[in-house]
Order: structure tokens, then sequence, then C-alpha cells
């Protein structure tokens, strides 16, 4: 009884909180294909982030609240180290020295990947920047955040533990967590 | 003689009249052939397109700023653009023509709605006459993560020449492929032209870049540039 009073709590707080970040609650739809090159020159598609939670965001260099984000971004990946979350950065449509030019500036330990002709910015249908979708463990989107968010904290932090409470729980749990923001 | 005083009278009361419903714009008289009516975005006319107006007149070319926010007191929303009455953006566009110039309209971002719309509303040779300007114009009805992107339809652009100018940092240019297949398809012959460098807004940005500032100030030269490259007559 206390675990579904828990369960119902922890959905009405995404609900509101969700909201207010303007996270917007996905039903568990299938992820497009992602597929690009990390700095390394390394092909990255989603296979390569197969069990985690992944935090997929769209940016760009020339982007102010991207870059206002990002910051949140590394904290978040040292506040869950070990866990299994994948922040996963992608850059829209920018050439390569572009991006280089900008990580000089700013150093981040989370992959960049690159997306210079926009093909996966296209595939995800992403029309602002920063745009961020939130996938499962399974790959599958279950949130999206046009703008930026301080992700490392309050309504975004809520909803990444929420996706990595899933990777614990057995599947008839995971049906009654669906029940959050919609 | 009184009746020809209340011919006059008349003419003046109709003159008026006609121009009632004419949106209140800026004019920048020049003497050169060309007239270009400058329509601003959402968020209203910047000091820098005022500038540019003003260069463009010492240059020769009249320019008609328009302002859409200031003159139908509206909010700086986008949404605000696709209230504007169309006809009344088409009385204006017929204002431009009748003064007898070859006329250029140059619509930044949501502006291009209610400008479409009002080349759409005119006859189909008034429309021929006309060469359209956009600056990353937004047509969307939608534009959601993971769908397809929706565009309005604001009528036939038969016979319309656009050109639209792209800057290369924004979300919209690898969309631009899309929105110039949907003017086409809507009768335009649409072409475009990347701006390097820029952002959206590049005029009137909070944190500009000092290749932003430096092409702020010279936007009257890109207009000029643009337009001669282009080859609208």
């Amino acid at each position: 009884m206390k675990r579904w009073l828990g369960l119902c709590a922890m959905g009405l707080m995404l609900a509101g909180g969700a909201q207010a970040a303007g996270f917007e609650a996905r039903s568990a739809t299938p992820a497009p294909e992602l597929k690009a090159n990390d700095l390394k020159g390394a092909p990255k598609t989603l296979a390569d982030y197969r069990g985690k939670v992944v935090l997929l965001n769209f940016w760009a260099s020339w982007c102010p609240p991207c870059l206002r984000e990002m910051p949140s971004m590394e904290r978040l990946r040292q506040k869950m180290t070990g866990r299994p979350l994948a922040i996963v950065a992608i850059d829209s449509a920018e050439a390569e020295d572009e991006v280089n030019a900008f990580l000089s500036k700013m150093k981040l330990s989370f992959p960049i990947l690159l997306d210079p002709d926009g093909s996966n910015t296209k595939r995800w249908k992403v029309f602002a920047l920063p745009t961020t979708f939130l996938l499962d463990a399974e790959g599958r989107v279950r949130y999206v955040l046009t703008g930026p968010t301080e992700w490392d904290e309050g309504e975004a932090l809520a909803v990444i533990e929420s996706l990595l409470a899933e990777t614990h729980a057995p599947p008839k749990q995971v049906e009654s967590r669906r029940l959050t923001p919609q | 003689m009184s009746f020809f005083r209340f011919l006059l009278l008349g003419l003046w009361a109709c003159s008026f009249a006609a121009r009632a419903d004419v949106p209140d714009h800026q004019v920048y008289p020049a003497e050169g052939p060309q007239l270009l009516l400058w329509v601003a975005s959402e968020r209203g006319r910047a000091e820098p397109e005022v500038h540019a107006a003003q260069q463009l007149a010492a240059q020769g070319v009249e320019t008609w700023s328009l302002d859409l926010v200031s003159a139908y007191f509206l909010p700086q929303l986008a949404s605000s653009m696709d209230t504007v009455p169309a006809q009344e953006v088409a009385d204006l566009l017929r204002a431009a023509q009748a003064s007898g110039k070859r006329v250029v309209v140059y619509a930044v971002s949501r502006a291009a709605v209610p400008l479409l719309r009002a080349a759409a509303a005119l006859e189909p040779a008034e429309r021929q006459r006309l060469c359209v300007m956009l600056m990353y114009p937004n047509l969307y009805t939608v534009a959601e993560p993971l769908a397809e992107p929706d565009f309005l339809v604001v009528g036939s652009l038969a016979g319309l020449r656009v050109q639209v100018l792209q800057p290369r940092r924004s979300a919209a240019t690898p969309w631009l492929p899309g929105l110039l297949d949907h003017l086409t398809q809507q009768g335009a012959t649409a072409g475009h032209v990347i701006l390097e460098n820029l952002r959206e807004g590049y005029w009137a940005r909070e944190t500009p870049t000092e290749f932003e500032i430096a092409e702020s100030r010279r936007m009257d030269a890109m207009l000029l540039r643009e337009l001669n490259n282009w080859g609208c007559k």
C-alpha cells in the first residue's frame, strides 16, 4: 500500500512538475534512428546506449540557451556516475570546427555527436534548439523538452529519476509508473 | 469655380477614405525607381531597421517601413501576425504599386504570413509585378518534435517571385527545402540565399557577435546586394 501511495505521489509530482518545466510526456513512442559520428569519427547509434536511460540533447554552438544548460548537464553526469544514464549531446547542422571551437572553451565530459548535414535533426523533427528527448532503457521516447532547463535539479531530475527507477522495476510496476504526466 | 472646389474636396475625401484602411507606416522618400516595403517581424521595428531604411532612402530606394505590431496594437507574438487583416496589407501593396515605382516587399519572420496572404489577395497581374524577399519566414502551423512539419496555406501565389534569406545559424535552416517546396506548390517561384555566420534577428540580439553587430549596421547594403544578385524586376 505504501509503495502504491509513493508511486501515486511521484506521479502527481511529475505531472505538475513536468508541466511547469515544459516537459511533454509521450506514450512510449519508438525512437527515430540516430546515426551520427562522435568527435573522434566513431559512428554511434542508439544501440550503443541500450539498457540505459538516454538524455539526447540537440544543440548548436550559436544557441545561447543551449550553452546555458550545458553546465547543468555536466553536473548531472557527475551526479549520476555509476547509474544507467547516458547523456548525449548532438550538435545540429554545424561544421566540426565550429563545435570544436566551442568545446575548447567549455569542457564537457559527456559524448558529443555531430550532425553536420542536419539529417538526424530532420529525422527527429527538431524545429527549435535546444530540444531534448528522454528515452527509457528500452529506447522509447518518453519525454520531450523544447527549450533549456537545469538538468541536475527540480523537475528535470525527478523525470530522469522516474525513468531510472523503471530500469529496476519488474514489468508490472513499469506499467503503473506510466501513469505519470500526460 | 465652386464646382472645381467641390470636386477637389470630393477627391481628397475619396483618397482619404481609400487610405483609411491602409496600415500605418513610415515613409522614407527617395527619387529612385525602386520602392522597398519593409514589414518588420512580430517583435516590432528595431532601431537598426530604421537606420537601414534611412540609408536605403539616402541611396535612392524609397522605403516604407511597416510595423504591424504597432499599427494594430498587437502583442509581440508570432500568433499576432496571423490576425492582421490581409486585405488591408493588400491595399498597402496596391498603394505602393500605384506609386509607379518597382515594388519589392521584404518581410521578416512571421510577418511573412500577412504579407503572403495579401499577395494572394491581389489580382494575378498585380501579383506578377511584385518581388518578395522573406527573411527566415515562419510559415509553420505545426512544428512539434517527432511530428512532420505543417505549413500554412495562404492562397494562390501564382506568378509571385519569392526569395528567402535564411541565416545559416537557425534551427529552421535544415527545414528550408520543405518550406521552398511549399511555396512552389502554392504557385510561387521560390529561391533562397543562405546568410553565413548569422542568426535569426541578428540586428536585435541580446548578445550579438562582432560580425552580427557589423552586419546590423550594413543591412541596407545586404538588402541591395541580395536584390541585385536576385535580379527580380
